[in-house]
């Protein structure tokens, strides 16, 4: 199973390295820079909400956290390569995990709801502090950051491979995850976090993990978006609309798989990028979003890819099945695979 | 069949992705030479293309955006276009979000090569996009960013269509508070500013002008934009009891500081509203015709203007949208004026693509419906607003001098009438 | 000292208006494990039922209560038949969270579709008016909002003390078990519930309106609110949501009028942080029925 997941993985790469290389137009990279941010997002996300079950609804505002980080750390400075904020992304991480801790140890003692509270909570307390603490965040002037002196024709190249890196390092985390005690730990908290707690699970420790290496890397896009943007605005950079997309991106896809979220968030990033722009005054956004939202939730809960491997799967028991009846021995018992496939569901 | 199921199930979804973005990027790069020849455009439309907020926090400005610069093509068009050409205008909705004009202007600029292009609504959205035309070369005029952030980028492409970058709102009414003989001129003042680019700079320029000029400042307050409940702080301005009241606002603030200072009972000599009270038609509906009498305000285009082309652009207006001149947003007016400029540089020099604009427009004043418009190198324009009062439930222009319908009046008079 | 009381009767006073909107949200949660994400959405969509009313057919706010309550407990019933009872038991606590908010999201769309983005305001001819009371100045409008919600609370006590509906959702609340196998519909409960939860946003709705202007997106700050509100009271207790509505409005008037306005936003945050560091079971909320 790990020789083929490796393979695909390589083969995802090295499209998505080579792909500019084909000569694309500008807006198409812009679009592929948006797209690949959301994929990252919604990938970091999935641990938290997918694979141990804590929807969070607060990673806005780290996004925000991240930004804002960035923009101090290069305040009114001119860059001599561009590749400087790049370099210092790690540092943004850092940051972003380190604020998330306390809030994880402080909203993870207690349940789902709670814990959803304690994050919407704290993403308006960071876009309230974003506002009134003029001297760190130019308040709602907005602040600047340095412009990037790249040149026109590849400008949108570095901020690429950049997304690109994190992508591929949120997603080999994932598979990490997946292929681990902290993985098999991650979704017994979600299945029965008592139960789990009695088998000797560290369920503080690993929640707490969790939450803060997903904000980390929810910082570190948001840095990128606001080198890319130029100019970052309180209401922007921390904005509730931000989560809903990156949890909405999860569920169409399929929570706690490892492809779900990047296959969610191609469909809805560039779905709603090139729908705004060619239906013009399509002022229904909100309400589409919010459809396809509960349509996901009551029709098809688990997500996309979750649901197409459960058609199959049923589809190759019932021919298994089948098949079995006609041997003498009578039909296999399908526990074993059954209950392997539920731990390593979507381990595509 | 069993194996094209486990290739479908465990790699399709990697493949399928790679897949659409290798057809989406064919197209992408094979729809090069689908858009504008490289031959004279004798004749070809003029395309112009502008992302505006139809929809999110920004729709009711982004909307009547769209109406001037369609007003504009139509009322071009039916004199024989630009050079001959015909206007197109692309519009695209940006949702009001800064991710999206960003992209909205990569797709006109390098998807559909546009012309031109025009600025969206709001500083906000202005300075990302503003970035993304200067590094293609294109012009942007746009109506609607002029914060300070905007000319801070010092862009030689961008022209801020109005008469004054907008925190030079309030100087009009410094300008004229000076201008009366010092006895009559107010001892004291107090400064109620929203937390907002175009607000509190607007009243912190006035209190810089005062405070040089011997006017004490009895009072301050910057409130957050949440801010719903204004009776603390008019509560304080009223024990203060200034002579002149400057309120650095946008709409509903200032709606509401009035309302509280009527149910305060508390009348300063001079009031200045930033906006709000620029309103035609939606400050006397919220805080009574009434109590308008001598308040003042700030504001470029204003029913019955004598500007060049005004009139024509009201009568359209009112043709294609119905009202009345009180219902007309100065939002339509600006981008209005954006069109009369190109019109103008092509007249001057029988050209209009983006190098010819840029090189024109930094020399010369250029009269549009807001008034003659000059820009220095950074896109700051060199005028002034009008300094406007409600006299009898109306907007007149009161100072400067050219620009006068009525005379200023003051003391302002006690609510109610 | 002026401002100070000044203040604390403003927080007073418009107490009562968040005390109504968050006894609805707690009530929803006692019955059904519930956080509405939507009540903030469900007040707006209120308001401006409130200001049609009164721009088109000339209906005082106040007297508009008793359609919009009508018109919008239906639609909390909908909201929880369509939205909610489909989900299944194991995935409700997560998946709950989302569908609300992506209620309020919906409802956010249909506003701003139906009515635009411009703020709105409901100006009776009263709005302007204050009453004052030796050097303190007492607007008509908060007054009567004060009234109304005390009156309005009154009646969701009398409901849920003296009715046998209200018997039936009190046992829900306090052991979902037992009040089935004592025969109540859990089913009946949880829609007329969250219904009810919906009708209390629609009375606070109209008063909303009347002292605040709004926007289809104000539902964010709302909901921020409330949702410091009902933790501090303890989830599920309305006696303990209108207790905490007072404490907060009132701490925020008082911070805003002696501090700063920029920091009474953040009064409701900090609320908030400390109750669920010192006392996470809020004021009244109880250990037993694992609420936290």
């Amino acid at each position: 199973m790990s020789i083929p997941s490796v393979v695909r993985g390589g083969v995802f790469v090295a499209v998505l390295v080579t792909l500019p290389m084909l000569g694309l137009q500008h807006w198409f990279l812009n679009l592929l820079v948006f797209v690949l941010m959301y994929a990252t997002m919604s990938s970091s996300w999935n641990l938290v909400g997918g694979f141990a079950g804590y929807p969070s609804l607060g990673h806005a505002g780290f996004f925000g956290i991240g930004a804002y980080t960035l923009a101090l750390i290069f305040k009114d400075q001119v860059l001599a390569t561009g590749y400087e904020p790049f370099l210092l992304l790690p540092l943004v991480g850092l940051v972003g995990a380190l604020v998330g801790w306390p809030i994880a140890l402080i909203s993870m003692r207690t349940r789902a709801d709670v814990f959803a509270i304690v994050t919407i909570t704290f993403l308006f307390v960071v876009q309230t502090l974003a506002f009134n603490l003029h001297s760190l965040t130019g308040g709602s002037q907005g602040t600047a950051l340095p412009i990037p002196p790249f040149s026109a024709a590849g400008f949108e190249l570095p901020f690429y491979y950049v997304m690109v890196g994190l992508l591929v390092f949120t997603m080999g985390l994932t598979f990490a995850t997946m292929r681990s005690k902290l993985g098999l730990s991650l979704v017994s908290i979600r299945a029965d976090e008592d139960k789990a707690r009695g088998v000797g699970v560290r369920v503080i420790g690993v929640k707490v993990l969790a939450f803060s290496v997903s904000v980390g890397i929810t910082s570190m896009v948001g840095a990128v978006w606001a080198y890319y943007e130029s100019f970052i605005y309180p209401q922007f950079a921390v904005d509730p609309l931000i989560t809903i997309a990156m949890v909405l991106m999860t569920f169409l896809g399929g929570r706690g798989t490892l492809w779900g979220p990047v296959l969610g968030a191609v469909i809805l990033e560039s779905g709603q990028q090139l729908l705004t722009y060619q239906l013009g005054a399509v002022q229904l956004y909100l309400i589409a979003y919010a459809l396809i939202f509960l349509v996901i939730i009551l029709l098809l809960p688990r997500g996309i890819l979750p649901t197409i491997e459960d058609r199959l799967r049923l589809r190759r028991r019932r021919r298994r099945t089948a098949a079995a009846a006609a041997l003498p021995g009578g039909p296999p018992s399908s526990n074993v695979a059954d209950a392997a496939s539920m731990l390593g569901r979507g381990a595509t | 069949m069993h194996q094209s199921n486990r290739l479908w199930r465990r790699g399709g979804v990697a493949l399928v992705v790679a897949a659409m973005a290798l057809t989406l990027g064919a197209c992408a790069s094979s729809s090069n030479n689908a858009g504008a020849s490289a031959s004279p455009s004798a004749g070809k439309p003029l395309v112009i293309g502008a992302s505006i907020s139809l929809t999110g926090d920004f729709a009711d400005s982004g909307k009547a955006v769209k109406r001037g610069y369609e007003l504009w093509a139509s009322q071009v068009n039916a004199k024989g276009g630009v050079l001959g050409r015909k206007v197109t205008m692309k519009l695209v909705d940006d949702a009001s979000s800064p991710t999206q004009v960003v992209s909205n202007y990569q797709n006109l600029i390098n998807r559909d090569k546009v012309d031109l292009v025009f600025g969206p609504f709001s500083s906000l959205l202005t300075v990302p996009a503003s970035q993304v035309a200067k590094r293609y070369g294109y012009s942007f005029l746009e109506p609607a960013g002029g914060g300070p952030k905007v000319f801070a980028q010092k862009l030689d492409n961008l022209f801020f269509v109005q008469p004054a970058p907008v925190v030079k709102s309030g100087d009009v009414f410094a300008d004229w508070i000076l201008s009366l003989p010092a006895d009559q001129r107010p001892k004291t003042a107090a400064y109620t500013e929203l937390d907002d680019p175009f607000a509190s700079p607007i009243a912190e320029n006035v209190r810089v002008r005062f405070e040089a000029a011997g006017i004490k400042t009895v009072y301050k307050q910057i409130y957050p934009a949440e801010t719903q409940d204004f009776s603390a702080i008019m509560a304080k301005v009223v024990t203060a009891n200034p002579e002149v009241l400057v309120g650095g606002t946008q709409n509903e603030d200032a709606y509401a500081q009035v309302k509280t200072l009527v149910q305060l009972k508390f009348n300063p000599k001079f009031a200045f509203f930033s906006n709000g009270a620029n309103s035609p038609l939606e400050f006397p509906t919220k805080v009574g015709t009434q109590n308008t009498q001598g308040i003042m305000s700030a504001g470029d285009w204003f029913p019955g203007s004598t500007a060049a082309g005004s009139a024509d652009f009201t009568a359209a207006y009112i043709k294609a949208n119905g009202g009345s001149a009180d219902t007309i947003d100065n939002s339509s007016a600006e981008a209005y004026a954006c069109g009369q400029i190109l019109q103008a540089v092509a007249a001057k020099t029988g050209k209009i693509d983006n190098a010819t604009i840029i090189a024109t427009l930094h020399q010369g004043t250029w009269p549009t419906v807001l008034g003659d418009l000059s820009w220095g190198p950074d896109g700051a324009p060199s005028g002034t607003f009008n300094l406007i009062q409600w006299q009898g439930g109306k907007l007149l222009p009161v100072f400067p001098d050219a620009v006068a319908k009525a005379k200023a009046i003051y003391p302002k008079p006690n609510w109610g009438g | 000292m002026h401002a100070l009381v000044q203040g604390v009767i403003l927080g007073i006073l418009t107490g009562g208006v968040y005390a109504l909107m968050a006894s609805g949200q707690t009530l929803i949660f006692g019955i059904m494990k519930v956080v509405n994400l939507a009540q903030g959405a469900m007040v707006i969509m209120a308001a401006y039922l409130a200001y049609q009313l009164f721009t088109t057919f000339g209906v005082d706010p106040f007297l508009a209560i008793p359609i919009t309550t009508i018109l919008m407990f239906g639609l909390g019933v909908g909201v929880e038949l369509l939205f909610l009872r489909p989900l299944r038991r194991e995935d409700k606590s997560e998946l709950s969270l989302l569908v609300t908010f992506a209620v309020a999201l919906l409802i956010e769309g249909v506003l701003s579709v139906t009515w635009g983005t411009t703020y709105r305001s409901i100006n009776a001819g009263y709005a302007n008016s204050s009453w004052t009371l030796g050097r303190y100045q007492i607007t008509v409008v908060r007054f009567w909002a004060f009234v109304l919600s005390l009156v309005a609370l009154g009646l969701l006590f009398w409901l849920l003390n003296r009715t046998r509906f209200g018997r039936a959702v009190r046992a829900t609340v306090q052991n979902p078990e037992s009040a089935r196998l004592l025969g109540v519909e859990a089913q009946w409960v949880s829609a007329l519930g969250f219904g009810l939860g919906a009708a209390t946003a629609a009375a606070a709705g109209s008063v909303y309106g009347l002292l605040y202007p709004f926007t289809p997106g104000s539902h964010y700050d709302l909901i921020s609110r409330l949702l410091s509100i009902v933790v501090l009271g303890g989830l599920g207790s309305v006696g303990g949501a209108v207790v905490a509505g007072v404490i907060v409005s009132t701490s925020s008037a008082v911070v805003a009028a002696t501090i700063s306005p920029a920091w009474s936003e953040m009064t409701f945050f900090i609320v908030l942080i400390l109750v669920l560091l010192i006392r996470p079971r809020g004021l009244f909320g109880s250990v037993n029925r694992g609420a936290i």
